[in-house]
């Protein structure tokens, strides 16, 4: 009741209503200021999380660098000539000036350490420090790169076309910065080279570029074509705005909350505009309903309240449900999803409070006039689009046996669809295939080691063990153990270096590439490396106290897959050949791998909590179990068949669709809620009046009344998403094609398999229907 | 009138002009002090890399990363001079730790404005090496110290100046900003704190191709050993990685009469005892 006496205020105290909404409204446009990105997938996992824990222990164990960006140079003849060395070394030159660039780490060929074995004295110098004068030069650098297991794709490809320039970034250095200047630098140098440049920073900087567009291009757009679909439908430009400013006034609301709490914009959270404005879209039912008030009853206010009345409790209901949908969210683990899931409960929560009051005060600004001439054109329009809704209900109210049998099958296919989900998550196909990222990403993979990087950890409890020939050949065996698998493009550890000792001290002797016989030996080869070699070529492959070597494992895929495949050929190795070391895996890859799975079972569980809250809602909602589980029915079949046809496709079942699967619930439970109100009222309604009920009539009226609603909320919801489907990322896309196809179906299921579900099991229904 | 003159003139003889001249003396040895940057330069390498005919020194060296994990290297460092300072220099290495480079021996052979000759003893498998030279601003031993740090680097290869004499703690110091003349190393220009006393060099800044600060190093005990005053304490901290290097000489000692025969590989694979004990 007190909602009731809101509607009643707002009627009667419209302008008040008005203001107050706008200077809340103004209040939290000021949080705008403190908009800020975060793109870092790092964060999707609180800082405590064993796996961050974890592997910043081995970035501090091992001096690694959190940030790299890697610049890749193509050229098709061949990068080994004069002109494009040349190159190599002034780009080298111009990049270690950038601030932020870690310049004592960076790896090129100017840079690089190289071990050599050169007129019987040994060398431990950078590759090159000038370009080779002659062809003898020119051969000898070609031997130096070639004969060296260290070099091979990582920085000259097996074909010579390629080569990288690694650049480590020092803490808190800015990314983008650093990648624009680079492409400064690398724009400056003509001739037939490429240039790719690639990179978790570089990614994660072009993964927030594109997230402000989509908020600051995409869901204006979105807004536009629902005001554009919602004229169409009303002819009313003032209600059209009114519902607009009801979507825009939340979404300031909810965003001003969040900014004012020091959220950052993540990439889920960028995302909640377009979904508030298009859970907005509920609030249509109230014009629905208004508009045939108006032509029944001519008093503006008495029509308001009649209407607040009529669709109060549904829309109530609806907003709980889809609060519920998203604040489940709020139980998850991943940082992001709990933020957009408590943002979009707030704004809904907002919406509904909007749609109580402000809604029903800018009613009472409408010219008598304009409703006249809305609701006539809305009498015009309910012949055709009511009757189109009463044959499809009609289908299943007269034919539930066939409608149910049907869906019977499609049920089946789903379920079978299912079965085949892969469970997957690739961040760079985030990116569309012809976005920078992605080029860069591909042709490194193709020519070089693999982007991606995973570290498997061998941890031994002795000081230096390490250095112990067991310890050693164990380590061995593991790379070339797991480099079998196709997804590892290579491999690297000290055992490496300490080989490519071996071999160059003794003249370069290839019987001598092998892990010596000794303990001293290894020692004092370290020793020796260590004496002349850059500080971190040691560090970043084995700790202070040589208890720990860290076995470098490059990745061709940034598919979660690979890294889980990496420790499964890990756990084979370690069964097969124990010994007193234990292998843990780490890195970036890992970490993919982990909050990967830790989305999954999180969405899982919410699903879960989701599906038990949203059926309890309903059941309080109709007071009766059996209603709750009609109503349910349409919405489960919805969500199954669209992870079907996923499944069936083969779309990886990713972080975006699984975080999906929570929402279509709360989203797509309103239609039920909806339907099931509104037939429930039309019957009781009907028989209070005495008439005999029809309950193939009440269906069938259901179905063109707020059916429309519903049908026009699904056409506004997915004309809204469709925007999302021109997106440049793709889990934008995905979340637009699931949206509009979950809406869509969801809409036309309710509208064929209530009816039909109502049908045959009438009998079980109204038993306790009657008792209401 | 006359007379007057005269003994105004013996006045001048007797008195005036020797004050004068007194006074001339007194100031000459000031502006013969003013010593140009490069002189200073030169003091400072003479008493910091060159002092006595010979020296010896059981180093212990402490290499600590940014989360606190050390290394340590023990060794003793012999040296003996060939020549003036800036010129010539034979080092003899031999190692103590980590304990599996026990017996390891390391020598080189500095020139003036040549690249160094390095040789290297891997007992393990009772081989010597000769490395070959490079890059004098490299890691000595994977320490924050370089080569050019232990040895000492050709005065002519910067452009030196004084900036300006200022007290570091109690004591009176040069300023020197010395900038190399090639790009051949990581940093654009150094700032030392010398010591107007002893021209020990008590702390080193090092400014990297960016300007910022980079490298630290700072002279912390100064003892005199057999009358050389000489840095026994020095640590060399690395502001980018985070990483430290601490040194300590102990039993530092001059003019012991190291022989020159020492410097060769005979005794690189098996040191004599009297030196390395």
């Amino acid at each position: 009741m007190r909602k009731f006496s809101l509607v009643e205020f707002s009627v009667n105290h419209p302008k008040l209503v008005v203001l107050l909404t706008i200077i809340v409204t103004l209040v939290s446009m000021t949080q705008f200021t403190k908009i800020r990105t975060d793109t870092n997938p790092k964060h999707m996992l609180p800082e405590t999380s064993e796996v961050r824990l974890w592997n910043d222990d081995v970035d501090k164990a091992f001096s690694l660098y959190e940030d790299m960006i890697v610049v890749g140079i193509e050229n098709e003849k061949g990068v080994l000539n004069k002109d494009t060395l040349g190159k190599i070394i002034r780009i080298t030159d111009e990049i270690l000036k950038i601030k932020g660039v870690a310049t004592r780490d960076v790896n090129s060929f100017p840079t690089i350490t190289n071990v050599s074995a050169e007129e019987s004295a040994l060398k431990v110098a950078p590759l090159m420090t000038e370009v080779p004068k002659d062809d003898t030069e020119m051969q000898r650098l070609r031997k130096m790169l070639f004969e060296n297991p260290l070099f091979i794709n990582r920085i000259i490809s097996k074909d010579g076309k390629t080569t990288a320039i690694y650049i480590p970034l020092e803490k808190g250095a800015n990314g983008k910065e650093i990648a624009d200047k680079i492409r400064e630098i690398v724009s400056k140098e003509k001739g037939d080279e490429k240039y790719y440049i690639a990179g978790d920073p570089v990614a994660r900087d072009t993964f927030g570029v594109e997230m402000f567009k989509l908020m600051a291009v995409f869901a204006p757009i979105a807004g536009m074509i629902m005001l554009i679909v919602r004229y169409l439908m009303f002819r009313d430009i003032f209600l059209s705005v009114t519902l607009m400013m009801d979507a825009m006034v939340s979404i300031v609301w909810s965003m001003g909350l969040l900014l004012a709490l020091g959220f950052p914009v993540h990439i889920m959270t960028s995302m909640a505009p377009v979904f508030l404005m298009a859970i907005a879209t509920d609030s249509i039912h109230i014009f629905n309903e208004f508009y045939f008030r108006c032509r029944e009853k001519t008093d503006k206010k008495t029509a308001i309240i009649e209407t607040m009345h009529a669709v109060g409790r549904p829309v109530r209901y609806t907003a709980l449900a889809t609060a519920v949908g998203f604040g489940v969210l709020l139980f998850m683990h991943i940082i992001p999803v709990k933020v957009f899931g408590g943002m979009v409960a707030f704004g809904t929560v907002a919406l509904r409070i909007l749609s109580f009051s402000f809604i029903p005060a800018m009613f009472t600004f409408v010219k008598d006039e304009h409703i006249e001439k809305a609701s006539r054109s809305e009498d015009a329009e309910s012949g055709r689009t009511s009757q189109f809704l009463k044959k499809l209900a009609g289908f299943g109210a007269h034919k539930p046996k066939t409608t149910v049998f049907i869906g019977l099958i499609f049920f089946v296919l789903a379920i079978i669809g299912i079965t085949k989900t892969v469970v997957n998550n690739n961040m760079v196909e985030w990116f569309k295939r012809d976005s920078e990222v992605r080029v860069a990403d591909t042709v490194m993979n193709q020519a070089l080691g693999g982007t991606s990087l995973g570290y498997v950890v061998a941890i031994s409890e002795t000081e230096d063990f390490i250095k112990t020939p067991e310890a050693m050949r164990y380590i061995e065996g593991l790379q070339r153990h797991i480099e079998k698998l196709p997804v590892v493009g290579k491999t690297s550890s000290v055992v490496d270096y300490v080989k490519r000792i071996n071999r160059v001290l003794h003249d370069n002797d290839p019987k001598y590439d092998v892990v010596p016989e000794t303990k001293d030996t290894i020692g004092q080869y370290l020793f020796l490396f260590s004496m002349s070699a850059k500080p971190t070529d040691l560090d970043n492959v084995v700790d202070y106290p040589f208890k720990k070597a860290n076995i470098w494992v490059q990745l061709k895929t940034w598919d979660a897959q690979a890294m889980r495949d990496v420790i499964k050929a890990v756990d084979e190795y370690k069964i097969s050949n124990p010994i007193q070391m234990e292998l843990r895996p780490a890195g970036i890859a890992y970490f993919n791998l982990i909050w990967n799975d830790e989305v999954l079972s999180d969405m899982i569980k919410g699903f879960i909590i989701a599906l038990i809250v949203v059926f309890v809602i309903l059941v309080f909602n109709f007071h009766s179990v059996k209603w709750a589980i009609v109503g349910y029915t349409p919405l489960l079949f919805t969500i199954l068949l669209i992870y079907g046809v996923v499944g069936f496709i083969g779309k990886d079942f990713d972080m975006p669709i699984a975080v999906l699967s929570c929402l279509s619930l709360g989203m797509a439970v309103d239609f039920a809620i909806h339907f099931i109100s509104r037939f429930k009222q039309r019957v009781k309604e009907q028989e209070d009046a005495g008439v005999p009920a029809s309950i193939t009539d009440a269906l069938l009226w259901t179905a063109a009344r707020p059916g429309k609603g519903i049908m026009r909320n699904a056409v506004l919801f997915a004309s809204a998403f469709s925007v999302m489907l021109f997106a440049p990322l793709t889990p934008y896309i995905t979340v637009g094609a699931f949206i509009v196809s979950m809406m869509l179906l969801s809409a036309v299921m309710t509208i064929i398999f209530l009816p039909a579900l109502i049908m045959l099991l009438q009998g079980w229904l109204f038993k306790c229907n009657k008792c209401l | 009138m006359k007379e007057f003159k005269i003994q105004n003139l013996i006045f001048k003889i007797m008195v005036v002009f020797p004050i004068c001249s007194m006074l001339f003396a007194l100031c000459l040895p000031l502006s013969a002090d003013a010593l140009t940057a490069e002189e200073v330069v030169k003091k400072s390498q003479e008493a910091f890399f060159y002092q006595g005919k010979d020296f010896k020194a059981r180093v212990m060296m402490k290499l600590i990363s940014k989360s606190g994990q050390e290394r340590v290297r023990e060794l003793t460092m012999l040296r003996k001079n060939y020549g003036a300072s800036g010129g010539e220099q034979k080092y003899f290495m031999y190692f103590y730790q980590p304990a599996d480079v026990k017996d390891m021996t390391f020598m080189v052979y500095k020139y003036p404005a040549k690249d160094d000759d390095r040789w290297l003893f891997v007992p393990a498998i009772n081989m010597v090496r000769r490395i070959a030279a490079q890059d004098k601003s490299s890691s000595f031993v994977g320490s924050d110290f370089t080569y050019e740090d232990v040895s000492g680097r050709d005065i002519e290869d910067d452009t030196h100046e004084i900036v300006k004499e200022e007290k570091l703690g109690a004591n009176d110091c040069f300023v020197i900003k010395s900038a190399p003349k090639k790009a051949d190393v990581d940093y654009s220009y150094k700032l030392s704190w010398i010591d107007k006393g002893n021209f020990l060099p008590l702390k080193d800044e090092y400014y990297d191709k960016k300007g910022g600060l980079y490298r630290v190093f700072s002279g912390e005990e100064i003892k005199d050993v057999k009358g050389f005053p000489t840095v026994t304490k020095r640590t060399m901290k690395n502001l980018s990685s985070g990483h430290r290097t601490e040194v300590t000489y102990v039993k530092a000692d001059y003019n012991i009469n190291i022989e020159d025969n020492l410097f060769s590989e005979r005794f690189l694979k098996q040191p004599p005892r009297k030196w390395i004990e």
